[in-house]
Formats: structure tokens, C-alpha cells, sequence
């Protein structure tokens, strides 16, 4: 059964205070024993006093003496059985002393009786002595139960008093367990109902639509648990998570990043990536004292082959120069299109020889790839700039220009050749 | 940075609860186990020994039928035997012939025996009546007073409460034992003399009172004595000594009055249960039980009057020549309460 945390406070106030009243219950009860204990004891003195004014009786008297009054005696053991009679409520126990203290006083009655009925007038002195004895004897028994008496009814005070403590301290322990058990049962209760629903609420913050599930049961945070799931529930189905727009986003930015660094045409790197790249590259080889050469290719009378063959076969020259060069390249080696009919080849780690080789190898590779037009094998061939980064270059561009002026060069000597700026060519 | 604190806080009150929670629980584990142990403890060191009780088959020995009844012995140190005698007397015999460690005596019987056995003490007093020696005579003969026993054949039983309340009787009345005839009978005995007009009168106790009266019915005159003499049972047994150690004599003493204690407390709160008890015991009448319980009294006592008793019996004994003494022995040095001290001190009521 689910308790709500109020009903539970309720519960746990109300039994407390159930077992004060018990408490106090007890100690009024445990009053009410005394006194009458605290009755009896006075009972009990009163009996033994009396007994020993009649002791006194006898023994200050002659009771054989034939002038011996007998009514004072009898007065007095008549307020004693007055006594008697009003003694207050006992227990089994103290009954019985107090039914052998009746029966003794009776004893006592008979035997005064049977000594004053005719003053033993037959009787020798022993047997009057040995009665008189026996009297005494006798209210020394009465004597001695009410001290019996007293002494029970001591003990029996006592007891209630060592039981109503120990009933006092066991109440009280009672007590305390139950309001450190609830007490430390609701903190729990709120302490962890409450970590469970501040962290469904950051996981919720970060988009992962959980539900509570709480450790412990209360009408309360059942009732926010179930208010929240229904929210969370609705939330999930109608929102994107946070992760899936990232993942989105990033294939996205990809993409785009792609595209921007691509050339549209010939699919290879375009003019923008071939800064970036080349200027990374450049910055290396200051770092690094490494070696870097950039090829520059120009197609040879490009133009001519646009006005002859058309725009669209100009497109598929350039794209299988393209693939020539992507081809013949190493992997570290960047190839980009860097406007129009121009082409650059950055080779990092590379001399002047290594990158006379590589253009050489693409000048055999377009002349071997020729592409037909219409049955007609149309052969492109390309002049070749090539410079190597030196200590005059302070950035890229630098570079490209030297690139352009050698590219010139072999322009102007003839084209379908390779020129070199900064170094010569071993053969 | 405040919520930071907060929580800490929070947990660390919480450790602190924890904490106390697991201390509370720890301590009433461990006090569990220390009251567990000590009870244990107790359990095993209490060694039983067996115990031998000779117990007069009188309704007065009520409490030990009843102790044994409800066995009231099986959370003592002792477990109990007990051996049916007829009559006190025989019970003291027993006792001090080394046959039994303890037996039922009244206060008459430790009057007579005070003066030849000196190796003999009381523990408690159980019971007391003063209505259980009574005076029978036979109808015919007439005998409104003592005074008529004069010359009569008179049965009674040796040594016992039977001849003091005879004597006390007579003396009462001017008369002296010489002046009647005595026979002397085992209790048994008593009716069946009687019966045969061996005597005229005979002075038994109960259950033979009522027995007579049921056999003989009007043929008899049962007089009333009530009050004249006051019997009481006691728990004797002999001196510590010989084979019995002191310290283990009032071990046991203490562990019978234990059971006794507990059976009294019984009978105090349940009289008719324990009635059914003494009937079934000693498979009686219900109605002499009716007719006897009221002069019963079933206490624990150890006080003066009781050595007063015994003394004054005693010197009557000697002084009516009923016995061959003269000195009266000290009466206090037959009081032992040691053993009932430690059961209910409050009982125990002696001068210092």
C-alpha cells in the first residue's frame, strides 16, 4: 500500500503521540499504585502499633486478678477489629497475611475469653502462665504478619516503581525508534525522490527524455513523476534530439565544405583549397627547411580547341588533364585547378629534379591520352612552369608567380615544354 | 556555489543520521546479546540437586502438592522427591535418619523434639491453622467440658500437637495429664481405637477429624477447640554437618522455599484450583477440603512468635512433666533463615 508522505506524518505524529498517552497513562496508573500501596503500608503500621498497645495491655496488667477490668481490653481490641475491617483493598498475597492476622486476632478474643470466663480458678499458676504466654504470643504473631505486611507492600512499591521505569524507558526507546525510523525514512524518502527528479530534469536539459523511475513510492513525487513522464513523453515525440541535429549539421558542414573547396567542373580542388593548402604547406617549409616545388600547367592553345570543338568538348580536355595529372601525381603530392585552362601541382618534400620528373611524366601521359571528337584523336599538350621555394619567397603567392613566369617561358619558347625558375635541371 | 554547500550539507547530515541510526541499532544488538549471554550464563551454572522431602499427607502440605502440581520446583536449583508420611512425627524421623534431606513438621512436633534432638532446624513456616487438632468424644458419654475427661481413657499421638492441645486442655480446666488415662496411637490408629472403645475420647487431627465424623456421624461429639491451639507446618531438615555442607544445605533450603513461595503465591490467587489439587493428591472429599480450607493459613514465616511457639510448648512439656527434661533449650537456635531470607526477606521477622 502506497501511503502518501502526509498520511505518513500524520501516522507517525499520531502514534507517538499514542504512546505518550500510554506514557502518561501508565504514570498515572503507577501513581494510583502507589497510593494505594502507600494505604496499605500506613494500614499495616497502624495494625502493628496497635498490637503492641494490646501487648502492653497484657503485659502491664494482672489479667488473672479478680478485680481486672475487662471492658477497657475489650474496647480496645474492638477498635482493633475496626481496624480490621477497614482495611483497604489488598492484593491475593497480602490477603492471606491479613486473613492470618484476622484469624490470630480471633485467637487472641477466644483465649482472653477463656481466661477471664471464670479466671481459671481451677488452673495452677503454669498453665495460667503458659496462656498468658500464649496471648502474648499470639499478638506477637499479629505483630509480626503486619510487619510481613509491610515489608510485602515495600516490595510491592518497589517493583511498580523498577517495572514503571523500565515500562517508562521502554516507551521512550519505542518512541525514539519510531521518530529516528521515520524521521530518517521520510528524509531518505525526499533526499533521493528529489535527486531522482533533478536528474531527470539535466538529462532532460541535454535532450534525453527519460522517464522517473522512483526508488522509493510516495502519493507525491509519484503524482510529479507521472505529470513529468507524460510531459517528457510528449516532448520526445515532437522534438529532434539535440545529438541527431549535431550529427545532421556536421554531415552537412561536410558537405558543404566539399563544395566549396572543389571545382565544380574538373572535381579536383579548386583555387580556394589550393591557397589553403599551399600556404600550409609553405609555412611548413619556412618551419622545416623542407623542400617545396609547384608545377604550373597552362593547356596549349585552349582557346582553338573551345572555337573548334565547342565549349563542351574544351570541358572534357580539361577534365582529362585532370585525371592525367591526378594520375600521375604522388599520394602527398596537391593537385588544383587554378583558373581556366591553368592547373597547379603542389609537391611538398620535392626538388627540382623530382618535379621536372613529374611533369615530364604528365607531358608523356597526355600525349599517350588523347581524346576523340567526333572519330578524330585531339591531342592537348600543356606548357610547364616549374619553381622550388627559396629564401626570396615570403608566401605562397610568391611561389605562383615565379610558377607563372617559368610557365610564360615555356609559352614563349614554344610551348609543350618545361621551364624552370630558381635551379637547373641536372640531366 | 550555495546549493554546493547545501547538498553537502545535506549529505553529510544524512551520514550523520546513518550513523546514529547504525550506533542505536549496534547498541540494542549488543545489549540484547549481554542480557541473552547473562540469562545463559545463568542457565547453565544452575546445577539441580536432588532432593528428598518427607511431606505429612495432611491438606497442610498443600503448598508442596501444589508446587509439584504446577511445577513450580523446574525453575529452581533442586528437583524433588517427596516420601508420604503419617503425621509430622514420623516425617522428623525420617529427617533426622539421614532418609530424606527435608521434612514437614508443626511447631508441636519441634517442641518435643527441641528437648532430646539438637542437630535439627526449621527453614520456614508454609502453613498455619488453629482449628486442625480437635477434641472427639462420644455422644453418650456426654462431656460438655474437659472437665469430664477426668478419669477417661484418652487416645492421642506421642509427641505431637495431639498431646499439647490435650494438656493445654486439661490445664485449663485445673486438670492435669495424670488425671486421664492416655493411650498412645500412631494418627491412623486413632479412629480404629476409638471405634473399639479402647478410649472414650481421642484428640486427632485432620483429615482425621472429618473421617470420624463421616464414619461415626451423631454417635460422636466433635468439641470446639478453635482457636485454643494454633498448628503451623514447617520445612525442617537436620543441621549442616555430617554429609550435608552448610553452604549446600541452604542452597537447597532456598530452592524448596523458592517452589514453595511460588506455589503459595499459587494457591493465594487460584484457592480452587489448588483445592482440586489437594483433593486429586490425596484423593479426598471435596467437602473436607470445604470444611478445613477456611482455617488454613498458607504463608512463608520465619518470626518470633513461631520461636515463641515453639518455646512455650516446650516449657510446658517440662513443666507438666508430660516430658523428662528440665532445661528448655535456647528456641532460636532451631531457626535457620538464611535460605528464607533470600527467597522473601520481608518473611523473615527475628529479633536481632
Amino acid at each position: 500500500m502506497k501511503l502518501s508522505l502526509q498520511r505518513q506524518i500524520y501516522f507517525f505524529t499520531i502514534s507517538s503521540c499514542a504512546l505518550f498517552v500510554v506514557l502518561v497513562i501508565s504514570l498515572l496508573w503507577s501513581t494510583q499504585v502507589i497510593d494505594t500501596a502507600l494505604k496499605r503500608e500506613v494500614y499495616a503500621h497502624k495494625v502493628e502499633d496497635h498490637t503492641h498497645i494490646l501487648k502492653l495491655f497484657i503485659i502491664s496488667e494482672n489479667i488473672y486478678a479478680s478485680n481486672y477490668n475487662t471492658v477497657n481490653w475489650l474496647i480496645l481490641d474492638n477498635k482493633f477489629n475496626e481496624l480490621l475491617r477497614l482495611a483497604p483493598g489488598l492484593t491475593p498475597q497480602q490477603q492471606t497475611i491479613q486473613n492470618s492476622i484476622e484469624s490470630q486476632n480471633k485467637n487472641v478474643l477466644r483465649l482472653f475469653n477463656a481466661i477471664n470466663k471464670n479466671k481459671l480458678k481451677n488452673a495452677n499458676e503454669i498453665i495460667k502462665k503458659h496462656l498468658k504466654i500464649r496471648l502474648m504470643t499470639q499478638l506477637e504473631a499479629i505483630r509480626s504478619d503486619s510487619i510481613q505486611l509491610s515489608n510485602i507492600v515495600k516490595k510491592d512499591i518497589k517493583n511498580v516503581i523498577r517495572n514503571q521505569i523500565i515500562f517508562i524507558l521502554s516507551i521512550l526507546l519505542l518512541v525514539i525508534s519510531i521518530l529516528v525510523y521515520g524521521a530518517f525514512r521520510l528524509s531518505k524518502i525526499f533526499r533521493t525522490s528529489l535527486e531522482e527528479v533533478k536528474s531527470a530534469f539535466e538529462k532532460n536539459h541535454s535532450g534525453d527524455f527519460q522517464k522517473i523511475e522512483l526508488s522509493n513510492q510516495s502519493q507525491e513525487f509519484n503524482s510529479i513523476a507521472s505529470a513529468f513522464n507524460a510531459m517528457n513523453k510528449k516532448l520526445s515525440e515532437t522534438t529532434v534530439s539535440l545529438e541527431s541535429m549535431k550529427k545532421t549539421v556536421a554531415e552537412r558542414t561536410h558537405v558543404l565544405e566539399q563544395l566549396s573547396n572543389t571545382d565544380y567542373l574538373t572535381k579536383v580542388a579548386n583555387r580556394r583549397a589550393l591557397f589553403e593548402r599551399g600556404s600550409a604547406e609553405f609555412s611548413r617549409v619556412q618551419r622545416s627547411q623542407s623542400q617545396l616545388a609547384v608545377i604550373l600547367l597552362d593547356c596549349d592553345f585552349f582557346k582553338n580547341v573551345n572555337d573548334q570543338f565547342g565549349h563542351l568538348f574544351g570541358d572534357d580536355i580539361l577534365i582529362n588533364v585532370c585525371k592525367v595529372c591526378t594520375e600521375e601525381i604522388r599520394k602527398i603530392d596537391f593537385f588544383a585547378r587554378y583558373g581556366g585552362e591553368e592547373f597547379i601541382i603542389i609537391l611538398p618534400d620535392s626538388d627540382l629534379n623530382g618535379a621536372v620528373e613529374t611533369a615530364k611524366r604528365i607531358q608523356h601521359s597526355l600525349a599517350n591520352n588523347s581524346i576523340a571528337f567526333e572519330g578524330k584523336d585531339v591531342c592537348m599538350t600543356v606548357s610547364i612552369g616549374i619553381c622550388t621555394a627559396n629564401d626570396k619567397h615570403t608566401n605562397f603567392e610568391q611561389l605562383i608567380k615565379d610558377a607563372d613566369i617559368a610557365m610564360y617561358k615555356a609559352k614563349a619558347n614554344g610551348r609543350n615544354r618545361i621551364e624552370v625558375i630558381g635551379g637547373h635541371i641536372s640531366h | 556555489m550555495t546549493t554546493y554547500v547545501l547538498k553537502k550539507k545535506l549529505e553529510v547530515d544524512n551520514l550523520n543520521l546513518k550513523h546514529s541510526f547504525v550506533s542505536f541499532i549496534t547498541i540494542l544488538i549488543i545489549v540484547g546479546i549481554g542480557v541473552f549471554c547473562f540469562n545463559l550464563q545463568n542457565f547453565w551454572s544452575q546445577e539441580k540437586y536432588l532432593v528428598t522431602i518427607a511431606v505429612s499427607k495432611t491438606p497442610l502440605s498443600t503448598p508442596f502438592y501444589v508446587a509439584q502440581s504446577i511445577n513450580s520446583f523446574d525453575e529452581t536449583c533442586v528437583r524433588v522427591k517427596y516420601f508420604d508420611v503419617m503425621g509430622g512425627q514420623i516425617a522428623f524421623e525420617k529427617v533426622m535418619n539421614g532418609k530424606v534431606d527435608f521434612g514437614t513438621s508443626s511447631d508441636s512436633v519441634i517442641a518435643f523434639q527441641s528437648l532430646t534432638q539438637q542437630s535439627f532446624v526449621t527453614h520456614a513456616m508454609f502453613v498455619q491453622s488453629d482449628n486442625d487438632v480437635k477434641l472427639i468424644t462420644r455422644s453418650s458419654d456426654n462431656i460438655k467440658s474437659t472437665l469430664g475427661l477426668k478419669g477417661k481413657k484418652v487416645g492421642v499421638i506421642k509427641g505431637t500437637a495431639s498431646e499439647y492441645l490435650l494438656s493445654t486442655l486439661l490445664a485449663i480446666e485445673g486438670l492435669k495429664m495424670g488425671d486421664v488415662e492416655l493411650y498412645h496411637y500412631k494418627p491412623e490408629q486413632l479412629i480404629q481405637g476409638f471405634s473399639r472403645n479402647e478410649v472414650d475420647a481421642i484428640v486427632p487431627w485432620e483429615p482425621f477429624v472429618f473421617k470420624a465424623s463421616q464414619l461415626l456421624g451423631s454417635k460422636i461429639k466433635i468439641h470446639d477447640t478453635k482457636s485454643l491451639s494454633t498448628l503451623s507446618f514447617n520445612l525442617i531438615s537436620q543441621t549442616a554437618g555430617g554429609e550435608l555442607v552448610d553452604r549446600e544445605l541452604v542452597e537447597k533450603a532456598k530452592c524448596v522455599i523458592q517452589g514453595l513461595h511460588t506455589a503459595i503465591n499459587y494457591i493465594a490467587s487460584h484457592p480452587q484450583e489448588s483445592k482440586k489439587i489437594v483433593i486429586d493428591e490425596l484423593n479426598l472429599d471435596p467437602a473436607f477440603i470445604d470444611w478445613v480450607w477456611p482455617d488454613y493459613i498458607f504463608k512463608l514465616g520465619l518470626n518470633q512468635s513461631l520461636i515463641l511457639n515453639v518455646r512455650s510448648q516446650a516449657v510446658w512439656a517440662v513443666e507438666t512433666q508430660m516430658r523428662e527434661f528440665k532445661d528448655v533449650p535456647n528456641s532460636e537456635r532451631f531457626v535457620d533463615s538464611r535460605a528464607l531470607l533470600q527467597v522473601e526477606p520481608g518473611a523473615v521477622n527475628l529479633p536481632l
